[in-house]
């Protein structure tokens, strides 16, 4: 019973984990680029929580399409300041620029929020439902909706329309699909501000929970860069699924030994999958080009 | 005295030593020699971070954990059981280096965001267990009462003898980076980290270059953290927070890259920075990330780099006297008895669902000049890159003077006399020519750290390698541009310069991937009697080419690939009259350059 529980958290967990997984890879697909603020992206949002719930104190629901909106802005300024000034340099120029980006968005935040942790409103208000022995956070429940509810947006986005299409042309091939009279540097703006909204969806999701603080980011982007070097390299379902077994892993260990210990025994995990099975569980998406 | 300031390291180093030595006396107070202390100790890590970062080109993520390993290792032994800074200071550098070790190994042969994230990841590990171990690390209190540096049974006082000695400790952590890296091993690094695909070519291991680089990191780290737990005399779990990663990346980067001047004088500046712009208050670290941003846009290269540049614009580099050229052998390594020096049988590998190479049979025997011929998209290169290694095949096998190679690393097949040239320019532009070819002596001299550690002053291995590489030159009628940068030649003498670097290999096959391609027809011409006299004096070729009026005359037996398959194999003559290969050719696009 206890352990159905846990799983019941861990899934609600690791659907706020998927949100992160996922716009790390939309960028990743698009620009072959490691976006290291992925987690301060996460963080931002959860702050954005809590700054606009102090100014209209609706349920978290009622915030969360505003809370995207702010954070596609954010993406957008994003992307001017960290990816489209170094696009022609080498892979790594955007990894600092973006641990640059990182660095300032935890530091902004802790100058205007401070250093302790805050909390956002739950999504429809805080409840918990009793099933037999289990009781179930409304949150949990509304956390793993909302999550799942974005990303078949995203997929469907992504599947359906004329505009994912040119977005997965973009990130499959930069070349062919400018040729092709694709606007590619839209494409790409718009990934990342796909990219900031899914993370700043994920902080709104977190912050009621588990709160936010400015260094929250440094923890969620190891998890979801392990999601996504787990579930292959360039995978997005690949990043979802990892990020499910991640927090499920994180949280049933936690629970029966400590938060240090399973965090060093999922590391441990990871370094016996980079060691044994190096394009991810599930095999890598992107080739490398000779 | 313009030579003097014109080339190497001597200016920035001059100009640092008069500013350090300045410094205290203009600011003699307790506080700015704590500054200087610190910036000492920051210069020492990220002259170490330049080692993996700078020169081996990989995102280490782990320096800062590195650090504060090396502080609670040395706060331990020495407050916890009282060691002595002799004994603690050696095993504050070793547990960070095993530690890297351990980490290293299984990421080393992975692309280098892999190295981010398991870098990463023990960092965040190492702080958790830093402030929940209560027992062992005093928790978020930290350790205090670390007892100063002591030298020979005497304490250092604060002040200026500490700053001396932490100063020592970064100049001889300089010398040792800068020493290691001015010869052969360092231009390693630089191909390395710029093309690595044609390092490995060479025979270049770029996973023993970076496990040397990553495990010289962790020392460097160590050393600096232990300086910083005794000069501090308290440590609390904020060493091993990312802000000092931060930091050290941005000090790096903000110096210049790959330079070692570059990280002692980002650490001077970015450790004053928050004094400085005393507005800023807390949020100093908001100005370090604006600045690595800034830096990261505007002048990759950093200060170093940009001062490189002024100089190189206002004092423009006399060019030194090229080496004597030494001699060397042009031809082919000693025969092997085999009959058949490269047998490839059934060798098939796909991408998608595309097919790119369909059982390819064939072989070529020592001494022989061969052309591979076929339309754009049949397999060529895609051959090429299977037979040198960088593409595993899905099946077949590939037998290399007498051994299987189909399993073999791609450096060792190098190593093995397996050389290759690449369709597009693979050489450094900063690099000159004679160093470009110097490298492909690298894997013939055996250069490694050990080497690079015990070499004198004059660079044994790197000298050697330049005459040999200036007989190369002198051989492909090129000596002239010996000491011109890569960047600056034109196209087709690059093409023969990255031609006698794989001669430095002293190759049993020499494999071309296009090597007329975009050369006038005079220059083509005058390439082909450059092969015609190798293949006379014993070298086997595999030419690889468009260019048929190019090839015909020189090829003493040719072969045809389309769609992935062999088609043709034959005399040229044959091949030109061959119904399949004219096929191939006429059915998609003109026979480039005509039939004959």
């Amino acid at each position: 019973m206890e352990l159905l529980q846990l799983i019941i958290d861990g899934v609600s967990l690791g659907a706020a984990y998927a949100l992160v997984a996922l716009g790390f890879v939309l960028v990743l697909n698009a620009t072959g680029a490691v976006n290291f603020a992925a987690g301060d992206l996460v963080m931002a949002g959860g702050f954005a929580a809590v700054a606009l719930a102090e100014a209209f104190p609706l349920p978290g629901l009622a915030l969360l399409p505003l809370v995207l909106l702010l954070m596609a802005a954010l993406g957008l300024v994003f992307s001017l300041l960290a990816y489209f000034p170094l696009m022609r340099r080498p892979p790594t120029a955007v990894f600092i620029s973006t641990i640059a980006l990182g660095v300032i968005l935890q530091n902004a935040a802790n100058a205007i929020f401070g250093a302790a942790p805050r909390k956002a409103p739950a999504l429809l208000g805080e409840h918990l439902y009793h099933l037999g022995g289990l009781s179930i956070g409304r949150q949990s429940l509304a956390i793993v909706a909302v999550a799942a509810a974005l990303v078949l947006a995203q997929h469907l986005l992504f599947a359906r329309t004329q505009l994912g299409r040119s977005l997965r042309a973009t990130a499959q091939d930069r070349e062919t699909a400018e040729a092709l009279g694709i606007p590619t540097v839209r494409m790409i703006a718009l990934t990342f501000m796909l990219a900031a909204a899914l993370a700043g969806a994920a902080g709104l999701l977190l912050a009621n929970r588990y709160f936010v603080e400015p260094t929250r980011g440094n923890e969620l982007i190891v998890s979801a860069y392990m999601a996504v070097v787990i579930g292959g390299w360039g995978s997005l379902p690949g990043a979802v699924l990892a990020a499910l077994l991640i927090a499920l892993f994180q949280v049933i260990v936690s629970a029966y030994a400590s938060y240090t210990t399973a965090t060093a025994l999922l590391y441990a995990v990871l370094l016996a999958v980079l060691l044994l099975r190096p394009k991810g569980l599930f095999g890598e998406a992107i080739g490398r080009r000779v | 005295m313009r030579g003097w300031l014109s080339t190497g390291i001597r200016l920035p180093l001059a100009a640092l030593a008069v500013a350090l030595a300045a410094y205290p006396l203009i600011l003699g107070n307790p506080y700015s020699f704590r500054l200087a202390t610190l910036a000492g100790i920051y210069a020492l890590l990220a002259i170490g971070y330049q080692l993996i970062f700078g020169y081996a080109g990989a995102l280490s993520l782990a320096q800062g954990c590195f650090f504060g390993i090396g502080a609670y290792v040395s706060a331990l032994l020495a407050s916890r059981l009282g060691w002595s800074f002799a004994w603690s200071f050696p095993l504050s550098l070793a547990a960070p280096v095993a530690l890297a070790a351990l980490v290293a190994l299984p990421v080393l042969r992975l692309e280098s965001h892999y190295l981010a994230l398991a870098t990463l990841g023990v960092a965040q590990v190492a702080l958790l267990a830093a402030v929940n171990w209560q027992g062992l690390t005093g928790g978020a209190n930290g350790i205090a009462g670390i007892p100063a540096i002591a030298l020979f049974g005497a304490r250092v006082p604060d002040g200026w003898p500490l700053m001396l000695v932490v100063w020592l400790f970064a100049a001889a952590g300089a010398f040792l980076a800068w020493h290691l890296m001015r010869g052969l091993y360092g231009r390693m690094f630089h191909l390395m980290r710029e093309n690595d695909i044609a390092a490995t070519a060479l025979g270049i291991d770029r996973a023993r270059l970076r496990l040397a680089a990553f495990l010289l990191s962790a020392l460097y780290a160590g050393a600096a953290g232990a300086l910083y737990a005794h000069s501090e005399g308290v440590i609390s779990p904020g060493v091993l927070e990312f802000p000092v990663m931060v930091a050290c990346l941005a000090m790096a980067v903000i110096g210049g890259s790959a330079r070692v001047s570059g990280a002692i004088l980002g650490a001077v500046l970015l450790v004053h920075l928050p004094e400085w712009f005393r507005v800023l208050d807390q949020s100093y670290l908001i100005a370090y990330g604006a600045a690595l941003l800034a830096v990261i846009i505007v002048a990759p290269w950093g200060l170093i780099g940009a001062v490189e540049r002024l100089r190189a614009r206002l004092l423009p580099e006399l060019l030194p006297e090229p080496p004597a050229p030494r001699m060397t052998t042009l031809r082919a390594r000693a025969g092997n008895a085999a009959a058949r020096l490269l047998e490839v049988e059934g060798l098939a590998i796909a991408f998608g669902g595309l097919k790119a190479l369909d059982g390819v049979t064939f072989s070529v025997r020592p001494g022989e000049l061969v052309g591979l011929i076929g339309p754009n998209g049949s397999g060529k290169t895609t051959l090429v890159n299977v037979v040198s290694g960088l593409y595993r095949p899905s099946a077949g096998r590939i037998r290399f003077a007498g051994q299987d190679i189909t399993e073999t690393a791609p450096y060792r097949r190098a190593r093995l006399g397996l050389a290759r040239s690449f369709q597009s320019t693979s050489l450094v532009a900063e690099m000159t020519a004679l160093d470009s070819v110097a490298l492909g002596r690298a894997a013939l001299e055996g250069t490694g750290l050990a080497s690079a550690l015990a070499s004198g002053w004059r660079c044994a291995h790197l000298a050697r390698a330049r005459g040999h590489a200036m007989a190369l030159l002198d051989a492909l009628g090129i000596a002239a541009f010996a000491e011109r940068r890569c960047g600056e030649l034109p196209h087709g003498i690059t093409r023969r310069v990255e031609i006698a670097r794989a001669l430095a290999l002293e190759p049993r096959l020499l494999i071309l991937d296009e090597p007329a391609a975009g050369l006038s027809a005079g220059e083509a011409a005058d390439l082909r009697q450059h092969l015609q006299r190798l293949a006379q004096g014993g070298l086997t070729l595999l030419v690889i080419e468009h260019n048929m009026p190019f090839l015909m005359p020189l090829a003493e037996r040719m072969i045809c690939l389309d769609d992935g398959r062999l088609i043709a194999e034959g005399k040229p003559a044959e091949i030109r009259g061959h119904p399949r290969v004219i096929e191939a050719y006429l059915g998609r696009a003109a026979w480039a350059g005509g039939p004959g």
